[in-house]
């Protein structure tokens, strides 16, 4: 099974805490990633993605000079880069966010998002059924093989039938 | 398989080229979604997304039509799964308005597809493990009948 170190993106966008929101603007606006992590000595301590900024800074008028942690999502829900990935699932299924902050010993060490795990669970259900198809018709095989073949090998066997 | 227009968002929030950022922001957050479908006449000629907007508001820019994204892919209803994954995988675009006669009747996001792959994971996986309970069962009961206690029971 596929875990999260797997997956995650490594080159997270990040900035300083004392950050303005502008600051934040200009990294969202020309990174694909969709959010930037608020770290302080490398630790993930808040999270601003393009919807907090949609909300709150275009359509409630909050200044673009205000620091950045009067906008970000704080404390942040992070996976580890151990953690399996349909316990990820579990996770993303009770917090309902997109993004999730990768921590290993308190550091950053990189970014999943939602679709990133469900793509990956579903890649990988596809090779499992795939398997699992083989094994069954392996299995469908040997019952004929052994239904067939009773008939003739029943008048060995000492409990007849 | 699934098609396009029992996933899609039916509901699609439009606006015009001439709005301003602020409103279509306004409109983003008061209607929960994260892109907007510039539309003439009916017609779908451009998405406008959240990155777009935070592009628009520190390049001081004040139109819709300033910041917009015409390059999009709009798809019919009928369109299947399998071709609009690779769309998104491949090519990165991540909306799809969905135009049936010319009209614009509903609106594909990233979301709504990540939301059906998980649903159909979910389906899928119950449907595999039915058949192998199924067959779990049979091969269990199967080799139980024509095994020495099988047979004392079913007095063969």
């Amino acid at each position: 099974m596929a875990r999260i170190k797997n997956i995650m993106l490594t080159n997270v966008p990040t900035l300083k805490k004392e950050a303005r929101i502008e600051d934040a603007a200009k990294v969202l606006a020309h990174n694909d990633s969709g959010c930037v992590v608020i770290v302080e000595n490398k630790k993930p301590i808040g999270i601003v993605t393009e919807l907090d900024f949609v909300r709150l800074v275009a359509s409630k008028g909050k200044n673009l000079k205000e620091p950045i942690s009067r906008i970000m999502t704080s404390p942040v829900t992070f996976m580890a880069p151990k953690m399996k990935l349909d316990e990820a699932l579990k996770i993303i299924d009770t917090k309902r966010f997109r993004k999730y902050p990768v921590v290993e010993n308190e550091e950053l060490i990189g970014l999943v998002t939602k679709k990133d795990i469900v793509n990956a669970i579903s890649d990988n259900l596809r090779l499992h059924r795939n398997i699992q198809n083989i094994v069954l018709v392996v299995f469908v095989l040997f019952e004929f093989f052994v239904f067939v073949l009773f008939g003739y090998l029943s008048q060995y066997l000492p409990f007849g039938a | 398989m699934i098609k396009m227009r029992s996933i899609m968002t039916k509901e699609v929030i439009t606006t015009s080229l001439n709005s301003s950022i602020i409103e279509a922001a306004k409109l983003m957050t008061a209607k929960s979604v994260s892109s907007l479908v510039v539309v003439e006449k009916d017609v779908p000629v451009a998405v406008v997304s959240e990155k777009d907007i935070i592009y628009g508001i520190i390049s001081k820019k004040a139109k819709v039509r300033d910041v917009m994204d015409k390059e999009f892919i709009t798809i019919s209803p009928m369109t299947k799964f399998a071709g609009l994954s690779r769309y998104l995988r491949e090519k990165k675009i991540k909306r799809f308005p969905v135009v049936e006669n010319k009209k614009l009747i509903g609106l594909i996001t990233e979301t709504d597809i990540v939301e059906a792959t998980r649903d159909f994971t979910r389906f899928h996986q119950i449907v595999q493990e039915v058949i192998l309970t199924i067959f779990g069962l049979a091969t269990a009961f199967f080799l139980f009948y024509f095994s020495p206690i099988g047979a004392a029971i079913f007095s063969r």
